[in-house]
């Protein structure tokens, strides 16, 4: 989607004026988590955690994988950080909403992005697991130097887990500083604004 | 269960188990196509007519140059309101005895005596069993030259399989409303009434309208044995060798296949979710007025009379009839004979069966309209590969198997290509319909995330598309062997050339054989696919 005015600058290139295959490896360098996880149910949860790595493969090295699983002492280790390494070969429909969550994760581990993109990442989860995956997240890029940005409705999170905290309302900023200088006051005035 | 960065131990990867089931199904699967092209003299001897190629190119000239004349297009118009006029009446006879006979083979009508269920499921294999113009060749011998024939000959066969979808819509509802009814002191008619029909009606509904378009198809094929209409007018022009209009026929059916599928597709699609503002969606009133108009005007166009069924004449031809065809023959040449025939014609089904999957999975993609926006040539080539899908599934097998036979040698292989081509129009529609239908946001995440095109597909189309898209082939598996019947009844061989040869030498003894044989194998194919599908889900 073209930008209707100005420039969109994507870790430090403007994607409108990259070839196709230059713009691959650039949302390569992107990983991203949806609310809605956006998880293929009937494919094994190896293959989910592979498809974080379809921007390296060729076509035959992704077609041959859904028969013998490739990279997957990776995708092992990846899975076994989220504690699912004994679901590895299992349907991803049958796993429970906080599983494929963590599946979503894994496949953001082998893809290794320099920037991590999460939307309500904790929405499916209980409080104990919330913090947790916001913890993986949280490791994930600034350990090759790059950022996660978040969206996310509990400010408790957001203290716990964030540096930085931008408050959306009607499509403006209306708060943006460092999370340690957050103070209630704040932020009874920023619901205060959005309710 | 832990989520911290280092773990002291490496993982370990559980085995790799591999569903058995589905392994055997498929290995099976492998074999018995292996085995069917050996059959088809796929990897002995020669297959090519060297001879045909000119007149073929002559054939293939003539699709640029269709007969366009005032007096040829006026009879096509003619000829397609006869074809339209019997898929109409046939198809409302058979929703009439669908509706008959749909609470006589239920699972609620006969609760816990399973085996008068049973009973009553197999008697109706042997109408469901036999194909339309199966069925219109019989009738034709009991009632002569009648427009009865092809009414009831797309009728029978017809409400016999509706009588049994009718049944399972119904029984799939659950049973809440209908029990709460009953314990209130309802009668089982009133009960089911307000408990079971309101919740199944849609369905009902759609599969009503479905019906009716594949009648258009059915209609035309029984053109080709004699009733008159489009499908009688192609038949003319292939055998006095006139391309021209041989093509101008072609694309009158694609036309008409072309309404009755979109329009049939746009009803189904209001069915399915009902506009939420209207009390009662105008269009689809409409459209359920129109049929009853259509089904009224039908039987005055084709001037069909309660009298005919009932004449001195036509009791008279069934007791014959009947008397001549009783007992079966059972002599050894015929047996043997009817052996050798039946594996024929499974082997022309699974190769028909195994050429319209690959193309489907060959073709499903480009089929597909894309769910985001997309460019001009993808567009292009979307409608190009849709119409191509259009004119193979418009043509009836029997004409695929005359063109086939231009350049290639008789036998099964050109009887299996054409149904082949045939079945993959209707399979790679349905495979193109499935793909649309699916959620598209798993393909876009990888491709978000940088997969290449090849890759999403494969990771986040394939794996959803692949079982509704197997289950399909299986089902058009059992339609494929029954339309067998109908490409051999026109000389391609297996059954269908034999029953033709027996028929036409009123040999009506072996014709019972034959006929009998049909059903069993019909039946057995259902059976053998309705096993494989459950290892799918």
């Amino acid at each position: 989607m073209p930008p209707s005015a100005g420039t969109v600058r994507v870790l430090g290139a403007d994607p409108a004026g990259l070839s196709a295959r230059d713009r691959r490896r650039l949302w390569a360098r992107v990983g991203t988590v949806h609310q809605s996880l956006e998880l293929v149910g009937r494919l094994r949860v190896v293959h989910n955690v592979n498809a974080g790595r379809l921007a390296d493969w060729s076509g035959a090295r992704a077609a041959w994988s859904l028969v013998r699983p490739q990279g997957l002492p990776e995708a092992l280790a990846a899975l076994d950080r989220v504690g699912l390494a004994d679901r590895a070969f299992e349907r991803t429909e049958r796993l429970s909403g906080g599983q494929r969550q963590r599946v979503a994760i894994a496949r953001l581990l082998v893809q290794q992005p320099d920037l991590v993109l999460a939307d309500e990442p904790a929405s499916a989860l209980d409080p104990v697991l919330a913090d947790r995956a916001l913890t993986l997240l949280g490791e994930l890029a600034p350990a090759r130097g790059g950022a996660l940005v978040a969206a996310l409705h509990d400010p408790g999170l957001v203290r716990r887990h964030c540096d930085r905290v931008v408050g959306l309302a009607e499509g403006r900023v209306v708060l943006d500083r460092p999370v340690a200088t957050l103070s209630d006051a704040d932020l009874a005035e920023f619901y205060g604004v959005t309710t | 269960m832990t989520l911290t960065a280092d773990h002291p131990t490496r993982p370990t990867a559980p085995p790799l188990r591999r569903d058995r089931r589905r392994w055997a199904w498929g290995l099976g699967a492998a074999v018995v196509v292996a085995w069917s092209l050996a059959g088809a003299g796929l990897f002995s001897g020669d297959v090519l007519n060297p001879g045909g190629s000119a007149q073929f190119g002559r054939f293939a000239a003539a699709a640029l140059d269709p007969a366009a004349d005032a007096a040829f297009l006026g009879l096509l118009a003619r000829s397609a309101l006869v074809t339209v006029a019997y898929a109409a009446a046939g198809t409302a006879l058979a929703l009439l005895l669908g509706a008959v006979g749909a609470p006589l083979v239920a699972r609620t009508t006969w609760g816990r005596r399973r085996a008068g269920w049973l009973a009553a499921r197999g008697v109706l294999a042997v109408p469901r069993g036999l194909h339309e113009a199966v069925w219109g060749l019989l009738l034709v011998n009991v009632l002569g030259l009648d427009p009865w024939v092809g009414v009831l000959a797309i009728g029978i066969p017809y409400g016999a399989g509706s009588a049994k979808v009718f049944a399972d819509l119904v029984d799939e509802v659950p049973r809440g409303a209908y029990r709460a009814l009953r314990a209130a002191g309802a009668g089982r008619t009133a009960a089911a009434l307000y408990g079971l029909l309101p919740p199944a009606a849609g369905g009902l509904l759609s599969y009503a309208l479905y019906r009716l378009e594949c009648a258009v198809r059915s209609a035309v094929v029984l053109g080709m044995v004699g009733a008159g209409g489009l499908g009688y007018q192609l038949a003319l022009s292939f055998a006095s060798l006139r391309w021209e209009q041989v093509w101008s026929a072609v694309y009158a059916l694609s036309l008409l296949c072309l309404v009755a599928d979109v329009a049939g597709r746009a009803l189904r699609r209001r069915v399915a979710a009902p506009p939420a503002s209207a009390r009662r969606d105008p269009v689809l009133t409409a459209a359920v007025v129109g049929t009853v108009v259509l089904v009224g005007w039908s039987c005055w166009y084709l001037a069909l009379s309660p009298a005919s069924l009932v004449s001195e004449r036509t009791v008279t031809q069934l007791r014959h009839l009947l008397g001549a065809a009783w007992p079966p023959a059972t002599d050894g040449d015929l047996l043997r004979s009817l052996g050798v025939l039946a594996v024929d014609t499974v082997q022309m089904s699974v190769v028909a069966i195994a050429v319209a999957l690959l193309g489907t999975v060959l073709l499903a993609g480009p089929a597909a309209r894309p769910a985001g926006r997309s460019s001009p040539g993808r567009r292009v080539a979307g409608a190009l590969v849709r119409g191509g899908l259009l004119l193979l599934r418009a043509v009836p097998p029997p004409v695929w198997a005359l063109v086939l036979l231009f350049v290639l040698l008789p036998g099964v292989l050109p009887g299996a290509l054409a149904l082949g081509v045939h079945t993959l129009g209707v399979l790679g529609r349905l495979a193109a319909e499935a793909t649309e239908e699916l959620d598209p946001r798993p393909r876009a995440a990888l491709t978000a995330l940088g997969a290449r095109p090849a890759g999403a597909w494969l990771y986040g189309v394939l794996p959803r598309a692949a079982g509704p898209v197997l289950v399909h082939a299986l089902c058009r598996w059992e339609v494929a062997v029954r339309d067998t019947v109908l490409v051999g009844l026109l000389g391609a061989g297996g059954l269908g050339a034999l029953l033709a040869s027996e028929l036409a030498t009123f040999d009506w003894a072996a014709g019972t054989t034959v006929l009998a044989a049909v059903v069993v194998l019909t039946w057995a194919v259902d059976v053998v696919s309705d096993r494989a599908r459950a290892a799918l889900r």
